[in-house]
């Protein structure tokens, strides 16, 4: 700033001082040149008249250092000189003034001398007698007198600098003084020049702009942090050298990190070959995933590459928990696999017992027998079929019709119903207790008592004695049945009620179950929302409590 | 300059890590193989440990490079001349793994009834190795402490081996050949324990700069 103000100083006061040396020179020089001249032409007249009378005395007896004059014949000759030897000079007749002076009685001329730095002028006038008197004077060139000016203009010129550079220096300060000061920040509330406005103008839109723009950018930030924060799934981000971005809070509870992870390379967060191998393809291809165990879940990895402009810009890694999942599909699987193997027994049975019919094999009297082995299997069959399609359809979650429901009464209606069963086992079948209405639905509580008095039958010794009690209490109303059967063992207690959980591991055919009897028990309960406790000894007996809040 | 050059030490850090967890990998599956009498599993590790011993010889040029062109100073240099020392005990580690794998190979699925204190040891040593590993990743000193002390428990358990395989021989019920193959495994196992030890040291030399005496 200082030395562009400097430039323009410093060449406005060379120009103008140049610009004035040259007109002034030039202006003085013409004026005095013309005053010289008229001189000359006055001492000249005087000189000529004086000649005249006089002759070459009073030529010789003049003297004249500033003047020069000379006296030429008609002919050219120089008669006199009065700054040289006259006979040595050569002829003067072609000289310009002494022509002129000769043809039309005066004459003047100007040259230069050899070194031009002085100039001669000369004026010549015929005399009577047609000789010619010339005087002449030289005086210094324009130029001479520039170059003696020279000093006093350096001097001038050295002031002009050194006072253009002061002032360029301070006018560079004072202009840029108030740019210092412009608060930028609030660009409007600034008073400096006027010509500054359009800038601050678009400042101050910029500035709105970026304010603007940040806003939204801390939206979207915030509401990825929120997502992120409160999500189950963990979520880390990568960038294209493998160092963490951002990392949730369910990702660093699995891998057991802290915030402080952030800008550090993935593999100190997790180094399994698993991950490194999964990060390598997901590089590569794009996207991988994997199943790892960890903090005794088991968990999904989804890695996928980020790309933009065919750019690649990181890594996402995104890591579910699937422990539900998998335990379901384990469950489904082993369904699945009892179901079949649970059909195909009875019809095995049915089967094999046709065969040897059809071959003609069982005698006459054994044919009721078999007979009735295929009946008692073909049945058996539809119980199961019946369980289970009652156990899907618990499954499916179907809306069913809630009413009010008196747990006494279903019990004496079931009592009635496993009456005959009871007496085959001389087993003594009772219900005590309260009324027990609950809001539910009838024909799934039907399916609890049916199930577990059914089952106390079941597994009760000979003449042994089943109980079931309805207690009403403020808001729970609690069902039990007890027996005094041959009991569950703890490590059993938890898994009787999974599907086809026998305690007995032969499968016995004696008890004639299905295996899902307990298995629905627990569905309807759940579905009730109710709960159940086995309160059980070996060989002792058990009691089956079920507790519905009302 | 100076950008790459901490390019390169993320770069060697990274590379260490990756070999530790290869380590981890190895002597863990050796470990599994050894319990469940995995024939497959213990052919594996021989391929973990070729590539652990191709992963000691590119982290080794890999120093010598930065040694050569960097000349690397204080903290930098210790975390190289560390890196150096580091990987010549997980290498070890490795060629241990592979040695009880081909034990287990040998062992033809033979259980390691009356011996599960074995499968303590290893999970132990496994433990010890994860730890030292974890030390370098975290420069954590405290942990590498820890990982040091820890070597005295894999001692006391190869003194526990040992004396029950004595019990064995004595008893008649185990044949020499697996009373020794029993004693071998055990050894490498206390041996990884001291290159875990190791590993320990120099993550605690590399961020303090001082050797811990022994």
């Amino acid at each position: 700033m200082t030395s562009k103000i400097l430039k323009s100083i410093l060449s406005v006061a060379v120009a103008v001082l140049l610009s004035s040396i040259i007109i002034i020179t030039g202006v003085f020089y013409q004026y005095f040149g013309e005053v010289q001249e008229n001189q000359l032409k006055d001492e000249l007249s005087l000189a000529a008249s004086a000649t005249e009378q006089l002759g070459e005395r009073y030529l010789e007896g003049l003297d004249s250092s500033r003047y020069r004059l000379t006296w030429v014949a008609s002919d050219g000759t120089v008669l006199f000189d009065s700054h040289a030897d006259a006979t040595a000079m050569e002829n003067h007749e072609d000289r310009e003034e002494i022509k002129e002076a000769l043809i039309s009685g005066t004459g003047s001329s100007t040259r230069r001398s050899s070194t031009l730095t002085e100039q001669t002028i000369y004026e010549a006038t015929r005399l009577d007698d047609g000789s010619v008197l010339r005087i002449s004077v030289s005086r210094a060139t324009a130029l001479l007198l520039v170059l003696g000016m020279l000093q006093p203009i350096t001097i001038v010129f050295v002031i002009a600098i050194v006072l253009s550079a002061w002032l360029a220096h301070r006018m560079a300060k004072r202009v840029v003084e108030p740019l210092n000061k412009l608060d930028l920040d609030k660009p409007m509330e600034n008073d400096v020049y006027e010509e500054l406005s359009p800038l601050l103008h678009r400042i101050h839109a910029q500035h709105m702009e970026i304010k603007s723009q940040m806003l939204i950018l801390k939206q979207k930030q915030d509401e990825f942090d929120q997502i992120t924060v409160n999500m189950k799934e963990a979520l880390v981000l990568l960038d294209n050298t493998g160092r963490i971005l951002s990392i949730n809070p369910a990702a660093r509870n699995l891998f057991h990190t802290g915030i402080d992870c952030i800008g550090e390379d993935f593999l100190t967060v997790e180094r399994k070959q698993n991950m490194r191998l999964a990060l390598e393809e997901a590089k590569v291809q794009g996207h991988s995933d994997f199943r790892d165990k960890k903090n005794s879940k088991e968990y999904q990895f989804d890695l996928s590459r980020i790309d933009s402009n065919g750019k690649n810009h990181g890594m996402v890694i995104l890591a579910f928990d699937i422990t539900e999942r998998v335990n379901a599909e384990k469950h489904r699987q082993e369904f699945t696999a009892n179901v079949s193997h649970e059909l195909k027994t009875p019809l095995q049975s049915i089967i094999g017992s046709a065969e040897l019919m059809e071959n003609g094999i069982v005698k006459d009297e054994d044919v009721p027998r078999f007979i009735g082995r295929i009946r008692k299997e073909a049945s058996r069959l539809v119980t199961l079929i019946d369980d289970i399609i009652r156990l899907s359809q618990m499954d499916e979650g179907i809306e069913m019709q809630y009413e009010d429901v008196s747990l006494f009464a279903l019990s004496e209606e079931i009592c009635d119903t496993l009456s005959d069963a009871a007496k085959m086992k001389n087993v003594s079948l009772k219900v005590t207790g309260d009324d027990g209405v609950i809001n539910g639905v009838r024909r799934l509580l039907y399916e609890v008592v049916y199930n577990l008095c059914d089952n106390a039958i079941k597994y009760s010794n000979l003449g042994g004695s089943v109980k079931v009690s309805v207690v009403q209490k403020p808001d729970t109303v609690c069902l039990s049945v007890q027996d005094t059967g041959i009991g569950i063992s703890p490590e059993h207690q938890d898994k009787i009620f999974e599907r086809f959980y026998r305690v007995d591991k032969s499968h016995s055919k004696q008890s004639g179950g299905t295996g899902l009897g307990l298995s629905i028990v627990k569905h309807a309960v759940q579905y009730h929302h109710g709960k159940i406790i086995v309160d059980s000894e070996l060989n002792k007996g058990t009691i089956i409590s079920v507790l519905f809040s009302t | 300059m100076r950008n790459r050059f901490d390019e390169q030490l993320f770069e060697l850090n990274k590379k260490i890590i990756e070999m530790g967890a290869m380590c981890e990998e190895a002597i863990a599956s050796a470990a599994k193989a050894l319990t469940t009498g995995d024939v497959v599993l213990a052919g594996k590790v021989k391929a973990d440990s070729n590539a652990i011993d191709q992963m000691e010889r590119e982290i080794e040029s890999c120093c010598m490079k930065l040694l050569l062109h960097q000349q690397p100073v204080a903290r930098d240099l210790r975390l190289i001349s560390a890196a150096l020392k580091m990987i010549t005990d997980m290498e070890r580690i490795g060629d241990q793994a592979e040695d009880i794998a081909e034990i287990v190979t040998f062992l033809n699925g033979h259980t390691m009834e009356g011996m599960e204190v074995i499968g303590d040891m290893a999970r132990e040593t496994i433990q010890m190795v994860t730890s030292s590993v974890d030390a370098f990743v975290k420069k954590d000193v405290t942990l590498a402490e820890e990982v040091i002390t820890r070597d005295d428990v894999v001692d006391d358990y190869f003194s526990r081996v040992k004396h029950g395989i004595i019990n064995l021989i004595t008893e008649n019920s185990a044949d020499g050949e697996f009373a020794l193959d029993l004693l071998m495994i055990s050894k490498y196992f206390e041996r990884i324990g001291d290159h875990a030890t190791n590993i320990a040291e120099w993550v605690i030399y590399s961020v303090t700069g001082t050797r811990k005496e022994v």
